[in-house]
């Protein structure tokens, strides 16, 4: 909508100005004789106010020819030929009140315009016009800077939200604490065990430093990261976690951003497998279709628990974060059933150039 | 009261390396010895009422339930050593209390002195006070209501309960019409609650907001509530007065 027409209090003052600039289109008339001061004012007030109203369509106009993609001779046509039309308008507008004038009036305009005149007029209603124009133009060029700035502003914030939750993953205290715990407890009676975890536990740490620093991984590298991540897993939950990933060649190439896989993973064992007194199996599936990235990864649920509400959070951060990066072109679905708790991501294929 | 000199344990956890390191820790203390382990908190419910162990090893995050439900759940209130790898909420709460625990991972040093201070603690209930305390105290308000109705623990999302009213030392809380019986003061429930969704609409009775239905006047300065599912409670005049700014 019109910014001014959106605030009542912007289009008193609007109204106002145009009414004051019909007062001077009087004053001018009467001043050329054209007419006497009630006809002049009878004549000018009235078409000020309707053309208050008209000139607000040229903001539309103006939005019509977006600053970064204008090429001047267009601008110039379409500017000239706006105001031209308009200043057509005004002079049939400004005919016809005068013509329902000499009806009311008793055979008498409210102005006995000059030929001259006339065209004075013309030329005001032309020069009225295009002034609009220019200054809805400066209008629209502030609200688009504005804009620029707003969603810029807006993706530096989801920006450093995702780098933050990167942050917190890497170094997730609970994770980190209870593994230190169970590598404790690995030294008394399996101390080969405990080396194995000890490692991967720091290599895990390593992979995420380093590939949290670069904007897209393959998917393989991925897998990688989030199998150190599973075999810490597993020695903390024993056989209660079984994992199985199929991953295809070709998806293993594709790129995307880092930590989109493991939090899916993480979530899974938290808020399915852990819950379960059996444990689980999750199961992680990627295949390229039709130039599309598929990712599914699905884990048995218990029943509805009453508080768990943690699994949206992190699922609508990992949303943003594609959304940042792909706009409209990236799917997440998420959907739970009684027993399983699926989660579907398409992204469109993208490999790393060959060198 | 045990007559054997030795104290018996239950080692609460849902790590099973979590377990066996409490289990290796124990064995230079020939007076302490190991009744049962647990997996979740349901089964410590249950394996706290039948063992009636003299010492809870207890980890805070747990599914089912957390550790402190487990303590709200069976009204145990001493001999109960906590242990959590990271839990802020609840280690606030510990400090607040005085109440002992464990940070895993943990030495042995560290786990013989905990150790020690129970031991000195066996003689009857003196954590008592502390951990009422941090039982009763929660930092964000209440999300589920746990009832323990024998060997069966019912775990009640606060958003179905349509009201609460007390009945001598019990409340009797309505959900979708059946009716829990649990020991509890109503004061105390109101405080857990969260107060933008639940109302003490009179002396004794709690009303929940969303199951709110209609306000009657069966007379004249007589209120009551008409909830969703029929259901009249009564509303007291202050009662009502706070209902008013609400609704």
């Amino acid at each position: 909508m019109h910014p001014i027409l959106a605030d009542p209090r912007k289009l008193l003052w609007y109204v106002l100005a145009w009414l004051v600039a019909g007062a001077g289109i009087a004053a001018l008339l009467r001043l050329n004789e054209q007419a006497g001061w009630m006809g002049a004012l009878g004549f000018a007030l009235p078409l000020c106010l309707v053309w208050s109203f008209v000139a607000l369509s040229s903001y539309y106009v103006c939005r019509s020819l977006s600053w970064s993609q204008r090429r001047w001779p267009v601008a110039l046509a379409l500017f000239g030929g706006a105001s031209l039309l308009a200043a057509l308008a005004w002079l049939g507008l400004g005919e016809a009140w005068n013509a329902v004038g000499r009806l009311v009036l008793h055979e008498q305009p409210f102005v006995a315009m000059t030929a001259p005149g006339w065209v004075m007029y013309f030329a005001a209603g032309f020069a009225l016009y295009l002034l609009a124009l220019l200054a809805h133009d400066v209008l629209v060029a502030f609200e688009t800077v504005q804009d620029a700035a707003r969603r810029e502003a807006e993706s530096r914030v989801l920006a450093r939200d995702a780098e933050l939750q990167m942050l917190r993953t890497q170094i997730n205290p609970h994770f980190l604490f209870n593994s230190l715990n169970s590598i404790s407890a690995l030294t008394g009676f399996d101390p080969a065990a405990a080396r194995e975890m000890t490692v991967d536990l720091a290599q895990f740490f390593r992979r995420t430093l380093a590939l949290a620093e670069r904007e897209r991984i393959t998917l393989g590298e991925e897998v990688v990261l989030s199998e150190h991540f599973l075999a810490i897993e597993k020695r903390r939950f024993g056989n209660r976690l079984r994992a199985e990933l199929r991953i295809s060649p070709a998806a293993a190439e594709c790129l995307l951003p880092p930590m989109t896989l493991q939090p899916l993973l993480e979530n899974a064992i938290k808020h399915g497998i852990r819950q379960l007194d059996g444990g689980g199996t999750v199961t992680v599936d990627a295949l390229v279709r039709d130039g599309w990235l598929h990712i599914a990864v699905v884990n048995p649920v218990g029943p509805p628990e009453p508080s768990a509400g943690g699994h949206g959070v992190g699922l609508k951060n990992i949303r943003e974060r594609l959304a940042v990066l792909y706009g409209p072109r990236a799917r997440i679905a998420w959907q739970r059933s009684d027993t399983r708790f699926t989660i579907e991501i398409n992204l469109p294929v993208d490999t790393e150039a060959p060198a | 009261m045990t007559t054997s000199p030795a104290l018996r344990a239950l080692i609460v956890d849902d790590e099973e390396l979590a377990r066996r390191l409490i289990r290796e820790y124990l064995q230079g203390h020939a007076d302490i010895e190991v009744v049962g382990e647990c997996e979740n908190g349901l089964d410590a419910v249950r394996q706290i009422g039948a063992l009636a162990p003299d010492l809870v090893f207890l980890d805070i995050q747990m599914p089912r339930l957390t550790g402190l439900e487990v303590l709200e759940l069976t009204g145990r209130r001493a001999g109960v050593i906590f242990t959590t790898a990271y839990d802020e909420h609840a280690i606030k709460a510990f400090e607040l209390h005085a109440v002992d625990y464990l940070l895993k991972p943990f030495s042995r040093a560290r786990f013989d002195a905990a150790l020690a201070r129970a031991r000195a603690l066996h003689a009857p209930a003196q954590d008592a006070p502390a951990l009422d305390a941090l039982v009763a105290r929660r930092s964000a308000p209440l999300e589920r209501i746990l009832i323990r109705d024998r060997e069966q623990v019912h775990v009640i999302p606060v958003e179905q309960v349509e009201c609460i009213e007390a009945q001598g030392d019990y409340l009797a809380i309505h959900v979708d019409g059946k009716c829990h019986l649990k020991p509890q003061r109503i004061s105390e429930i109101e405080e857990q609650l969260d107060a933008t969704r639940f109302l003490r609409v009179h002396r004794s009775f709690i009303i929940s907001l969303a199951h709110l239905q209609a306000i009657e006047r069966p007379g004249p300065d007589r209120h009551a509530a008409r909830l969703r599912s029929g259901k009249r409670v009564p509303i007291s005049r202050s009662g009502y007065d706070k209902l008013r700014t609400r609704v």
